[in-house]
């Protein structure tokens, strides 16, 4: 479980402060799947970076699974991503100099896990890319790519997904793909998903969307009956 | 092992390969200048220790004690005993006063003799080389003593009571030197047949030597046990002293290989640090990454210095085995030209290496790595998230650092080091300051121009921080390799017209000046010509200031003992410079003054010293029992390297007429012409023919060896200097490869973004060019007058070629690396910029 409690953050910029969240609150249950919409530079990436621990808030606390991550030095919350947390990005962000396979087998290396390769190749095939472990990013396509990327978070078997815009760099019909295969993956392993986009369709397979704008959430609603799916 | 995965895996992606090279670059220099360094100096020394044909050389007038012999041997030395002494030798009815040496038969300990079986040849294959002497009942002798005996090879010569048979000549003798001293012809005996000669008399002057060679620290234990058991007659010979010449050799041989290494190192650093920015601008995003993962700030840190250190030692073990090739091949190289084994080397030239990997790592690698683990991990999520690297002011102050370390470790000499570290920090303020100003001027012409050039230099200039740098780095590695191979050159020059191919060879002796016209008629008969006559008289110092010198000075010093050739002159001779007091014409009323049987004196600053004379001293002449004094008026410094007469002692002409003299002159004798000595004897036996050609030849022998090992050291350097401009063009290719996809969307052909890149990379070639000249010129100020003592001149050819060479250079190498960044799809670059 994610407990957002008034978090507020502030940057100083030449013009004086900039106020980028303003007092929000916000639940997420194990196992639900968020949305995070709104307008460019409403504060959802920000939300999004304080609630996974990658940035903390100028006020408020985050507890995820009742630790106050806003609490730890960034040592500890090092160690919480580590524990629970994996993403996916806009970018992808795969290692250009990794193949497909050992991309998604990194992670798992770095915790030390022996079984690591056997495991990439394992997601691997299930997000289709059988024919091209050995393949490098700059060989695969967009989608190909997102794929390898959601290989690599649910690999590591994390128990909450964050995932930044995951088809902003996709045509519609690749990220319709993309989308399935997210759910997909999330309902089969459990994951707490939390996701940011401007999609609508995207937001709408959620359990669950709420709304920013200049900072505020202004809107939190569940997503028709029926979704996700 | 993670580290080891990490580290495969980068480098099969090619990120590390300038990293890798730059390193392997400094260690491949610095190895292949030690190794030939430690190789080519003690190549020298034992050269010089062939002048010596040992390591070390004791002289003295009485025959060698016992214990000395005993306890040399106890030593683990090698040792062999000489005597050497002037005395008549005769076959039938011919005599000759021969230089005589007697030797044991394990001479020469260093170095080779090498005869020939015909008088006077002069091609290699006659010769034959021995390491030993000759056997007892014979003697080996000069060629020049068989026509003055008229005798031929296999007859029998007599020294003293005993008679042996003359089986071989003597072409070369190693440690015969370009003494004054041997007037006779050589004639070199068994030391067996010394007693029996009967040569050996109480009172008979000889000149014992004794001849050691062994390990360096037998020697040096030996030396300390023996030195304090020297009199004031007795001499040590070590090779540094065997000749000052070729000790000077080995000094600026020595310290043109460390400032090559050097600078070769400050290059492929350069390199290096260059190479480190881009691969952890590279890194950026992976460590984000990896951070977001939950990997601590720790663990990312011991993972890049786990990789870091195992990369480093890779490249330094692979550079210390191409370092070594390199400089084996140029050993191979030089060895066709000129067939000198070297030495091995020891196990130093390994640690510098090794160490300079290492050293190169700490202080070009690390401080662009070091901010890696302290990146945000919100990196994954916005660009915008500050990076801070450790400042360039901070990397520059540690790379210096480690510079400084090095070469004071190399060069062991901190004013070499502050003149290399001039010359870089002046170029540095030379690029900073100017680079920023033509910049600026580039601009505005730019914006007068056609669009490609509007672009290219708009380009450089909004870029103008990096471009700075990249100038900086291009201007600097020009400017070493200019001064570089000025410095070389110009070292080449001196040493080239210190012996130049016509100097002259031969000195001619004891000429009596009713022999004057005839020596002179068989010169031009043979179209020979000498440097002109120098007549001399043969005279003693026998008082200073009014008083004998002390016995101590008389010992001291074997100008007092002997005779000195005393010559006048009215002009300054050439290669003489009057440092203290003033040649004769700026003379006022010096007889008013000092009475008109005072003769004004010259004389040699070092002998000067010496006997402790200075300006004004009254010295007191003996010549063939006529007393007169002179007063010194001038102070010359000689140039010894000329081969030309020089005379401690001079005074004006008028002096000296009225005692009797003899003449000498030197002049330069083909090797074709060589019989003339043999005509020139035949006619005018008395005179005296000092051959300098061998000596020259051994001279210039080493002079080449040196000048081979200088040529790869440029050629290293060089490659170093392209690794420079590789890892500054690819430090700013992510922006090139976004900048042309750009333009080529907006519609801009791939021809006309190649002319904007020629036209960037040319334009930063040759501002790079120009200010290097002056970098370079600077430098060389510096260097020429702090390392070589040599005057400095502007070098005008640096601001021609330069420029041109710089815009050819990094504009053909730019576009060459650049080019992928116009053949790549735009979409391709637009929509997957490399993280």
């Amino acid at each position: 479980m994610i407990e957002a409690n008034q978090l507020t953050k502030e940057v100083t910029t030449s013009e004086g402060v900039l106020r980028i969240l303003d007092d929000i609150n916000l639940t997420v249950a194990d196992g639900e799947a968020l949305a995070i919409v709104g307008p460019s530079g409403s504060g959802k990436s920000t939300l999004l970076g304080i609630l996974a621990g990658l940035d903390t808030p100028s006020a408020g606390v985050v507890r995820v699974n009742g630790e106050d991550i806003t609490a730890m030095t960034e040592e500890g919350r090092a160690a919480m991503r580590a524990r629970y947390v994996g993403f996916v990005f806009q970018s992808f962000h795969l290692l250009p100099s990794l193949t497909a396979l050992e991309n998604v087998s990194l992670p798992l290396e770095l915790r030390g896990d022996a079984n690591a390769t056997e495991t990439a190749r394992g997601y691997l095939d299930r997000v289709g890319l059988t024919a091209r472990f050995s393949h490098y990013p700059r060989q695969l396509s967009g989608g190909e790519q997102q794929r390898v990327a959601l290989a690599r978070a649910f690999a590591s078997r994390p128990k909450i997904l964050f995932a930044d815009e995951p088809t902003g760099n996709l045509d519609t019909v690749t990220g319709k793909t993309i989308n399935d295969l997210l759910f997909q993956l999330n309902r089969e392993e459990g994951t707490t998903l939390v996701l940011v986009t401007h999609e609508a369709t995207l937001a709408s397979r959620c359990h669950r969307r709420v709304t920013l704008r200049g900072g505020l959430l202004v809107g939190d609603e569940a997503a028709l009956p029926g979704t996700p799916g | 092992m993670m580290a080891w995965k990490l580290l495969w895996r980068s480098w099969r992606g090619g990120q590390l390969a300038l990293i890798f090279w730059s390193l392997v670059m400094a260690v491949v220099v610095v190895t292949a200048v030690a190794l030939l360094a430690d190789r080519v100096e003690k190549a020298l020394v034992k050269e010089s220790s062939h002048l010596l044909a040992a390591d070390a050389q004791v002289r003295t007038s009485r025959a060698i004690p016992d214990d000395w012999l005993q306890r040399a041997d106890d030593g683990g030395l090698k040792t062999v005993q000489m005597a050497l002494f002037a005395s008549m030798v005769y076959s039938g009815d011919n005599n000759h006063l021969a230089a005589v040496k007697a030797v044991q038969s394990g001479y020469p300990l260093r170095g080779l003799l090498t005869l020939a079986e015909r008088p006077f040849v002069t091609t290699p294959e006659f010769f034959e080389s021995v390491n030993h002497g000759p056997p007892a009942g014979e003697v080996w002798v000069d060629s020049r003593l068989l026509p003055i005996l008229k005798m031929e090879l296999g007859e029998s010569l007599d020294v003293g009571e005993v008679t042996l048979r003359v089986s071989k000549v003597i072409v070369e003798e190693p440690d015969r030197g370009g003494s004054f001293s041997l007037f006779g012809a050589r004639v070199l005996m068994n030391w067996q047949d010394l007693a029996a000669s009967g040569v050996v008399q109480p009172g008979s002057r000889i000149d014992y030597r004794l001849l050691l060679a062994g390990e360096d620290s037998d020697l040096a234990n030996y030396l300390a046990w023996l030195e304090p058991q020297l009199n004031s007659h007795d001499r040590l010979l070590s090779p540094d002293e065997a000749q000052a010449g070729i000790a000077d050799t080995l000094v600026q041989g020595r310290r043109f290989l460390i400032l090559a290494g050097s600078l070769g190192v400050v290059l492929a650093g350069i390199a290096l640090a260059l190479a480190s920015r881009h691969y952890a601008a590279g890194q950026t995003a992976a460590v984000a990454l990896l951070k977001s993962w939950g990997v601590s700030a720790r663990r990312v840190r011991l993972l890049y210095w786990q990789q870091t250190f195992w990369l480093a030692l890779v490249g330094s073990l692979l550079g210390l085995a191409i370092g070594w090739l390199v400089h084996e091949s140029l050993v191979f190289l030089v060895r066709e030209l000129l067939p000198v084994n070297l030495p091995q080397a020891g196990w130093r030239p390994w640690l510098v290496g090794l160490a300079t990997g290492m050293l190169c790592l700490v202080g070009f690698a690390l401080p662009a790595l070091w901010h890696l683990p302290s990146l945000s991990p919100l990196a994954v999520l916005r660009r915008d998230v500050p990076v801070h690297p450790v400042s360039a002011m901070k990397r520059l102050v540690i790379g210096l650092l480690v510079i400084v370390l090095m070469l004071l470790w190399y060069s062991q000499s901190v004013a070499l080091t502050l003149a290399i570290l001039a010359g870089l920090a002046v170029t540095a303020l030379a690029v900073m300051g100017p680079g920023w100003l033509l910049l600026n001027l580039a601009r505005r012409l730019g914006n007068r121009a056609g669009s490609v050039w509007r672009l290219a230099l708009a380009n450089l200039w909004r870029r103008r921080g990096q471009t700075l740098v990249l100038l900086t780095g291009f201007a600097a590695a020009m400017a070493i390799l200019m001064t570089l191979v000025m410095v070389r050159t110009t070292l080449m020059e001196q040493w080239r017209w210190q012996l130049a191919e016509d100097a002259p060879n031969h000195f001619l002796v004891n000429v009596a000046p009713h022999e004057l016209d005839g020596v002179e008629h068989l010169l031009a008969d043979n179209q020979l010509s000498s440097v002109g006559w120098y007549a001399m008289v043969r005279g003693r110092i026998t008082l200073i200031d009014g008083q004998p010198p002390s016995d101590e000075l008389v010992e001291q010093n074997n100008a007092l003992r002997r005779e000195l050739n005393l010559s006048w002159t009215d002009q300054l001779p050439e290669g003489n410079r009057v440092e203290e007091g003033l040649w004769w014409e700026g003379l006022d009323n010096f007889a008013e003054r000092h009475g008109e049987n005072v003769a004004p004196v010259s004389i040699e600053e070092d002998l000067a010293s010496e006997i402790g004379v200075t300006l004004g001293s009254r010295l007191t002449f003996s010549v063939g029992g006529l007393t007169f004094d002179g007063v010194i008026t001038s102070i010359r410094s000689l140039n010894w390297d000329t081969m030309t007469p020089n005379f401690y002692v001079l005074f004006p002409d008028g002096y000296l007429e009225k005692y009797p003299r003899i003449f000498m002159t030197s002049l330069y004798l083909p090797p074709e012409q060589k019989p003339f000595v043999n005509t020139l004897l035949s006619q005018y036996p008395t005179v005296l023919v000092i051959e300098l050609d061998m000596v020259i030849e051994r001279i210039r022998s080493m002079v080449t060896q040196v000048t081979h090992g200088l040529e790869l050291m440029t050629l290293l350097i060089l490659g170093c200097g392209v690794l420079v401009m590789l890892a500054a063009v690819k430090l700013s290719m992510a922006e090139r490869l976004q900048e042309s996809a750009i333009l080529r969307t907006l519609g801009s052909t791939a021809q006309r973004i190649l002319m904007v890149q020629s036209v960037e990379f040319g334009a930063q070639g040759a501002l790079a060019g120009l200010l290097a000249a002056v970098g370079a010129e600077l430098a060389l100020f510096l260097l020429q007058r702090r390392m070589f003592e040599a005057p400095f001149g502007l070098h005008v050819e640096l601001w021609l070629w330069g420029p041109l060479i710089g815009a050819l250079l990094i504009g053909v190498l730019g576009v060459l690396y650049t080019r992928r960044a116009v053949n790549r799809p735009p979409l391709q670059v637009l929509g997957n910029l490399d993280i």
